[in-house]
């Protein structure tokens, strides 16, 4: 099912962590670096954080997406060392802004990058019926997941298409330029999720029995390493707000 | 297509209703957070609940054609809940989500979930969902600020200026009334180009 994401578990992957475990780390990414829980207090938290996304690129065995991750985080937060003091006005805005997105988002979204691509369909699937979650919420969730880089591959096919006939940011109402991805977009989406549901549905997905699962998964020792991270990161904001720290 | 929904209608939701929420929630998703990404330049962030919708209402209506049953609203606004929670964006998103996707799912049901003219006010409620990202702003916006200091004084004077408290009540009926035009939007397209197509 796919490639690219929610690999079979035939590749080699390296380290695995429980599907779980990635589930508690993106929500700590997201809550300190996104979110700025630790604020002024704990400032060492969101470097630390931002180092454990690498560690994990790097124990899954992706040298490329680490190596890229680590030089966009370098250079965002070295602009806003050093580039941001000396500018003001529109440019002062334009610099923030993509700063702010690389230094903020890029580490939940690289992390989100990495759970999908380091999980496959029967792990998600498997951990989520162990949280029991409603299989409503879990069968749109899981076909989310698969279905995201369709879009973008679509999309960027769509976009070469359109460069193509001249029709691109550059140039002409930005009405057209939408109605011209778009629709084209929508419409191969909506025909690729029919072809979707019909090799899901041969597959006894929706049936009225409980769907057995052979997948194995489970807490290891790299698992506790990890929640022991996030528990640690939560803890020092708790103490902080007591004030011990 | 009509005659098989038809027939499907009574009963509860199916492994293909749920597939067909999924890929239109990634389609949705995508492009919601593709615009939510500018919102990092002061002046657009108030501009989301305008072209959020609007752009949102085209794939929103092609899903709506597909929604047969009850809940299928409700799962995808609670989806986007839970995705704004899952990158940071804040817990607030998904109670409001729960209590918009609500509504419009039971304005759908009443509509028979086919009226081309209820459809178009579906789609305004439902997008009431992302007002819900703006909330922490007006709430306890020195927390909000707090988070976001190290974007500089500037950020923060150039916000407040377009967002005083005011502008709460002013962003919801701003999504509502622009989810409304975006749905119009929607059905424009779908008449010239998805029936065609055969897909709506």
């Amino acid at each position: 099912m796919g490639k690219g994401i929610l690999q079979t578990s035939r590749q080699r992957r390296g380290l695995i962590l429980d599907p779980r475990t990635k589930l508690l780390m993106l929500i700590t990414v997201s809550a300190f670096v996104l979110g700025g829980l630790g604020g002024d207090r704990l400032p060492f938290l969101v470097p630390v954080l931002c180092l454990a996304v690498l560690a994990l690129f790097l124990t899954a065995g992706k040298y490329r997406a680490a190596a890229i991750y680590l030089s966009v985080y370098a250079a965002a937060n070295l602009a806003a060392v050093l580039l941001l003091p000396r500018l003001s006005g529109f440019f002062y805005f334009l610099l923030l802004g993509s700063v702010g997105i690389f230094s903020r988002v890029m580490p939940g979204v690289a992390l989100g990058a990495y759970v999908v691509s380091t999980t496959t369909v029967s792990e998600f699937t498997a951990a989520m019926q162990r949280m029991h979650v409603s299989e409503k919420i879990t069968i749109p969730m899981s076909v989310m997941f698969r279905f995201f880089p369709t879009v973008g591959e679509e999309f960027s096919a769509i976009n070469a298409a359109m460069r193509m006939r001249g029709i691109s940011f550059g140039g002409g109402s930005p009405g057209k330029m939408l109605e011209y991805r778009l629709v084209p977009l929508l419409t191969c989406s909506a025909k690729i999720g029919e072809e979707l549901s019909a090799a899901a549905l041969t597959r006894g997905l929706g049936g009225e029995t409980r769907r057995t699962n052979i997948c194995r998964i489970g807490f290891g020792m790299q698992d506790i390493a990890v929640i022991a991270l996030c528990g640690g990161c939560f803890a020092a904001v708790g103490l902080s707000y007591l004030g011990v720290i | 297509m009509s005659t098989l929904h038809s027939r499907a209608s009574s009963g509860r939701l199916t492994g293909k209703d749920l597939i067909n929420t999924g890929i239109y929630s990634a389609i949705y998703f995508v492009m919601i957070m593709a615009l939510a990404m500018t919102g990092y330049i002061p002046v657009m962030m108030p501009l989301l609940c305008v072209i959020g919708p609007l752009v949102g209402g085209i794939p929103f209506m092609l899903f709506l054609t597909k929604v047969k049953k009850f809940g299928m609203i409700l799962i995808m606004s609670a989806i986007m809940g839970i995705m704004m929670a899952l990158t940071g964006m804040g817990f607030y998103a998904l109670p409001v989500a729960l209590v918009s996707g609500l509504i419009a799912e039971l304005l759908w049901k009443r509509a028979n979930y086919s009226r081309a003219r209820s459809s178009v006010l579906v789609c305004g409620f439902f997008h009431i969902w992302l007002w819900g990202n703006f909330i922490p702003l007006f709430m306890n916006p020195e927390g909000y600020f707090a988070t976001r200091a190290e974007f500089g004084a500037d950020y923060e004077a150039a916000l407040t200026a377009l967002l005083p408290p005011v502008m709460n009540p002013v962003l919801l009926v701003c999504c509502f009334v622009f989810g409304v035009l975006g749905g119009l939007l929607g059905r424009a397209m779908l008449k010239k180009h998805f029936i065609k197509a055969g897909i709506a």
